[in-house]
């Protein structure tokens, strides 16, 4: 455990080495934010306004809420694993005493942390001067449900990286192509990250509903907003959570395999 | 009358345990093939091949066997692409061999139990595992929670080795901006931490200068000595070689082609003799290619290499028709030898 805690710490301080580079990040969410509210809040003009089931407040929420849970599911440091196979810099963890999975997971978690706590901040300045009619879950049991649904979201994504990454095992070149496919594509698609997802016919969200993408932010976003009550958030959260075992169990299987064709490139 | 009947995967069990006690690093029949798929040329040619792939097989380590005894120190040479690396990745756990046997320290390699990987490092000098944007002191502390070395433990090996590699003016500075000599040494710190006691090092000096070079080579044939570490390297500086290892192994395609002490190498693999002449007086160049291939004619001397096996002939031949004072029989230059390795020129042994 202790291991892991230094990798926190290092990683930690990694971040702070890049500080322009941090802060001008910081910038571009805080400047996201103004775009997609001001946008919003221009085709919401009428508060009587109804569209695919939101009202002004409603899709506001979701809209900003987006941003945050997806700054917090998406944001991944992981994004370089395949990145680490092709180049062979793998090698490097692979003769030390270390989970290669644990390790990115507590780099994502120190990166995560940090890049929460300037959020918090920033979302509070920014709550201040735009007075957004910003809809509060104030539900406790509703609140803990969407904090695990978020712990879930960011389970689930990692173990999907690290199965995508894998392809670079066998394909190092084509590695990073596979990577945008899945990862972008269909996570932002089918996550619910561009639309609620609720726009789609029925039959189509019933689908999405046994996929692992939903549960990666539309999920999340729809608890909090409490659209999503009682048994079916603990029917979403099981969901998720039998994802979780199947996609570790095929994470392990494909590393397993992956490994043994590892070829320790860089010479 | 009670009987004890040991089983007999027990038994087998018992005598690999007894044998693998001696050796530190024990290797029976390794092979290791890689798949590389071939690619056509041009962007036509990279899109059919996306199509239909051509697999070719390379063999890059075909039935190689050999052991290392504790604290033994051994070099590994051959030309580019022999499998060296390839050997030393297997060694360390990283490939998953094709077939054969592979023992470190008791274990097997591609388990990669702790226990294991806290014994042993392999060291590429062309791969860091220095953290590139923070002072290399942020990387000792990573790997001391990495590798779990206790506290005092931890300083007191920092210490020994900032010693050794003389880098304490360096611990505070970012990685990125050492030169490339500063950082291998560092590196050096950084796997060494955990005092490995089986070390696996892929061209340390590569890149470096000579007084680098030199502080490299010390700092190999101290931590030999000191700890009784057991220590494969590879390496394409001659002096490496010559000033650490007694005991070489040369891989070429795959497979061992000698294993043995670094003097014997020149007996097994020397096809010439050097024949040393010095003439009393002025002689006819031209005539002297007669005798074998003039290396060097600087009057009075003349060096002049013959097959093995004509030497005696060649040297009693010079001695009939030339005005020699003086005439010595030398075998061919340990460095020549070696570099012949390198440039993958067949070499075959010799009979005697």
């Amino acid at each position: 455990m202790k291991k892991y805690l230094s990798i926190f710490n290092i990683s930690f301080q990694q971040e702070f080495a890049y500080r322009i580079n941090f802060i001008m990040w910081r910038v571009r969410n805080v400047l996201q934010i103004f775009l997609v509210f001001f946008l919003w809040d221009a085709v919401f003009k009428d508060p009587g306004r109804v569209v695919f089931g939101y009202n002004r407040e409603g899709i506001l929420t979701y809209v900003l809420g987006l941003i945050i849970v997806k700054s917090f599911v998406f944001s991944s440091k992981s994004m370089d694993v395949a990145g680490e196979i092709s180049r062979g810099e793998l090698s490097n963890y692979l003769v030390k005493p270390v989970s290669y999975f644990k390790y990115w997971i507590t780099r994502d978690l120190s990166s995560k942390s940090l890049n929460l706590s300037f959020a918090f901040f920033e979302t509070l300045f920014l709550f201040l001067i735009l007075k957004p009619s910003f809809f509060i879950q104030t539900d406790p049991i509703l609140l803990i449900f969407f904090l695990l649904s978020l712990i879930l979201a960011f389970s689930l994504f990692s173990l999907l990286l690290f199965i995508v990454s894998a392809i670079t095992f066998w394909m190092p070149e084509a590695g990073w192509g596979a990577h945008f496919l899945i990862s972008i594509i269909s996570v932002e698609f089918m996550s619910g990250a561009l639309f609620p997802l609720d726009i789609l016919p029925h039959f189509l969200q019933r689908i999405v509903n046994y996929t692992p993408f939903p549960y990666m932010v539309f999920f999340p976003m729809q608890v909090y907003l409490g659209k999503i009550l009682d048994s079916a958030a603990v029917k979403g959260i099981l969901i998720s959570g039998l994802w979780i075992l199947v996609l570790y169990f095929i994470m392990t299987l494909v590393w397993r395999k992956g490994l043994k064709v590892y070829e320790a490139y860089g010479r | 009358m009670v009987k004890f009947r040991i089983p007999m995967r027990q038994v087998l069990y018992f005598k690999l345990m007894d044998e693998s006690s001696e050796k530190a690093i024990l290797v029976e029949h390794l092979s290791k093939n890689f798949e590389v798929i071939e690619k056509k040329e041009g962007f036509l040619g990279s899109i059919s091949s996306l199509v239909s792939a051509k697999k070719k097989v390379v063999r890059a380590l075909k039935n190689a066997s050999f052991s290392l005894r504790e604290g033994e120190l051994v070099g590994f040479i051959g030309p580019n692409g022999a499998g060296k690396t390839t050997a030393l990745k297997v060694l360390s756990g990283l490939l998953y061999p094709t077939a054969g046997f592979v023992q470190v320290l008791g274990f097997d390699p591609w388990d990669k139990k702790p226990e294991f990987l806290k014994k042993i490092a392999l060291v590429m000098g062309q791969k860091n595992q220095l953290w590139w944007d923070l002072p290399a002191q942020e990387t000792f502390e990573l790997n001391r929670a990495i590798y779990e070395i206790p506290k005092n433990k931890y300083k007191e090996n920092l210490s020994e080795l900032i010693e050794l590699l003389q880098v304490r003016k360096l611990l505070n500075i970012q990685v990125r901006k050492l030169s490339l000599g500063q950082r291998m040494r560092l590196e050096l710190v950084a796997s060494l931490l955990h005092h490995p006691s089986v070390l696996f090092l892929d061209e340390p000096t590569i890149g470096l200068d000579v007084v680098a070079q030199q502080k490299i080579r010390d700092f190999i044939f101290d931590y030999n000595k000191r700890y009784k570490a057991t220590i494969i390297l590879t390496s394409h500086n001659m002096r490496d070689l010559i000033d650490l290892t007694k005991r070489i192994i040369v891989i070429d395609k795959g497979g061992i082609i000698f294993d043995g002490k670094l003097t014997d190498l020149v007996g097994e693999f020397a096809k010439e003799k050097i024949i040393k002449v010095y003439f009393s007086k002025e002689v006819d160049v031209r005539k002297l290619e007669g005798v074998g291939k003039l290396k060097r004619f600087d009057f009075p001397q003349a060096i002049i290499s013959v097959p093995r096996e004509a030497s005696a002939v060649a040297a009693a031949e010079l001695l009939q028709n030339f005005p020699i004072a003086d005439l010595t029989i030398e075998e061919e230059a340990i460095e020549d030898i070696i570099r012949r390795v390198f440039r993958g020129e067949k070499i075959k042994k010799v009979r005697h």
